[in-house]
């Protein structure tokens, strides 16, 4: 790669081990589990949406979703597809599907615990958990961090600069909240999906949510608030370089001194 | 991951070690190791997103895959993964095992003396018909009989709904009824005890199921389309498992099952099947309607 390195056989390089392989692989098998269960879920979700108004007159929908798919998709007049299904045929495996979509939904559910089961123990053992501990100045640098994000592009335009606030620890406050909320969120959608799963048997984690539509709607919840971590995820890494996602897939950053003011 | 690791020398590591955060402390290493670990790191990736693609396309169902890629791909792509032995059949018996599992773990769920969560009658929700197909015209009513078979005595008894309202204790109970959909209702419900007519009439020896037929559900269409659920006797034995006769204090409308239906509120609201025409007790796991369709077999909530 480095025609310096080529030259010298005895080159070296300084680099700084960033994720642990536990973490990274976590990190990647999470990947495809949650698209599928997302993909699968709303096809079941399709089934009887817990998100519903009365019957619009124009389309004959009654759930949000299906109208969010038919204001994306702008369906020509008199097209025979059914609109409402737009975003259920895009991002799940379609409508009528329930069967299908429920055999999935067991295996990515069981994959994911499987994997959440392997990082919470990891990052237990490891004391890897306590990079992600909230601080008692995150609120303030968190917000430091949203003020750099939105200002980033519009200061670059203008040519002025626009510093990085200091990192003095592995993630920066943003990355802390984030990092830390994901593995919530992750048993927030197992805890609210066993207790529709399992109602009856587990009716005291039923209860934990008020009812069974309470749990029906957090776990909704829960699927969009994944989905939507991944849009400023996926920014961010792009945004911050090569060597962040590559340390994600190696372990190992070349970031020796620290970018942002790291000691 | 040990950097200091020399080689021809393996130390053993302890798993507490081995999972520690990595030191965030700057490492000098040969150039030359830094490269082949990203290479060996990257094609491994690069492996694992090539068997996570293909593992997705060989897992959706056949109609989803229709909607994706062109035909020439999805040919190609269909005879690359089956050269591999991921065809169909497998696909089919995979995600089939998985429903077992999911079954079973559900069957270790299951307590006999744990109770279903009751409801006040305030509480009470609407009460769709879900009939499968179209419902059946009231005019089987004044010729039913339950027949239950399958019995210790070898005989097949045959029952009228006055019969069993006679010889039998009613008990009333405002459950939740989940529906596989996604939708419950909560409703009040009065019948007589599944485990009180397994006592008055006890099951052949070793059977651990029932079979409970309802030969008057139609299809769409209106055609016959006999339905059938298979239901494990220690569910059938639970207290809270009832042969509604009665809905909000009254006699079973024919759209919810009148004369009699199943209430199991510990399992799926399709194995609570309605206007049920026949019990037969069986040693052997019996058919199921719903579980010849893609769907679980046990059910349990």
């Amino acid at each position: 790669m480095r025609i310096a390195e080529k030259e010298h056989p005895a080159a070296t390089r300084k680099v700084v081990v960033r994720h642990h392989a536990l973490v990274r692989l976590a990190h990647w098998a999470t990947l495809p589990v949650l698209f599928g269960l997302i993909a699968s879920g709303l096809s079941i979700y399709w089934a009887s949406p817990v998100n519903q108004h009365p019957v619009n007159p124009a389309t004959g929908s009654t759930d949000y979703l299906a109208d969010l798919g038919i204001w994306i998709s702008h369906p020509p007049p008199g097209t025979a597809a059914d609109p409402g299904a737009w975003l259920y045929d895009r991002f799940g495996l379609g409508t009528f599907r329930l069967a299908q979509a429920l055999r999935l939904h067991w295996l990515f559910a069981y994959l994911f615990m499987t994997v959440g089961l392997l990082y919470a123990i990891g990052l237990a053992l490891g004391g890897g958990y306590k990079a992600l501990l909230p601080r008692r100045s995150d609120l303030a640098g968190a917000l430091a961090m949203l003020r750099y994000y939105l200002g980033a592009v519009p200061a670059k335009l203008l040519r002025r600069p626009w510093p990085h606030p200091p990192v003095k620890s592995k993630y920066n406050p943003l990355q802390r909240i984030a990092y830390l909320a994901m593995p919530l969120l992750g048993l927030l959608a197992v805890a609210s999906g066993w207790a529709m799963h399992k109602p009856v048997q587990l009716k005291w984690l039923e209860r934990l949510f008020v009812n069974y539509e309470g749990a029906r709607i957090i776990h909704f919840w829960t699927m969009v608030a994944f989905a939507t971590f991944v849009i400023p995820h996926v920014v961010l890494v792009i945004a911050d370089g090569w060597d962040t996602f590559r340390s994600m897939v190696t372990g190992w950053s070349y970031r020796v001194g620290g970018r942002y003011g790291r000691d | 991951m040990d950097e200091t690791e020399r080689p021809g020398e393996r130390r053993r590591v302890s798993v507490a070690k081995r999972l520690a955060e990595p030191d965030e402390s700057p490492v000098e290493l040969p150039a030359s190791k830094v490269r082949a670990r990203t290479r060996r790191d990257f094609l491994f990736w690069t492996a694992g997103a090539l068997v996570a693609a293909g593992g997705f396309w060989w897992l959706l169902p056949d109609e989803t895959r229709e909607r994706h890629l062109t035909p020439a791909m999805r040919d190609w792509l269909d005879s690359l993964e089956a050269r591999v032995g991921a065809d169909r059949l497998r696909r089919e018996r995979f995600l089939n095992r998985v429903l077992t599992f999911d079954d079973d773990v559900a069957e270790a769920l299951y307590s006999p003396t744990r109770s279903v969560r009751t409801y006040s009658r305030s509480e009470i929700t609407p009460l769709k018909n879900n009939y499968n197909g179209a419902t059946p015209k009231p005019d089987y009513l004044p010729g039913w009989t339950l027949t239950v078979s399958g019995l210790a005595s070898g005989r097949v008894e045959r029952l009228t709904i006055a019969e069993l309202l006679g010889r039998f204790a009613l008990h009333d109970q405002v459950t939740r009824l989940f529906c596989v959909e996604g939708w419950s209702a909560i409703a009040w419900w009065g019948g007589l005890r599944f485990a009180d007519l397994l006592q008055a009439y006890s099951p052949v020896s070793g059977a651990r199921w029932a079979k409970l037929e309802s030969s008057v559900n139609l299809d769409a269409a209106g055609g016959p389309d006999p339905y059938y659920v298979s239901i494990d006797l220690p569910t059938a034995r639970h207290p809270q498992t009832l042969l509604a006769t009665h809905l909000s204090g009254k006699a079973l409308p024919v759209e919810h099952g009148a004369p009699l239906r199943l209430l199991a509120p510990m399992k799926l609201g399709l194995k609570n099947i309605k206007a049920i025409t026949s019990i037969a007790y069986s040693v052997e796991q019996p058919a199921d309607y719903w579980n010849e369709r893609g769907y679980s077999r046990y059910d349990g909530l």
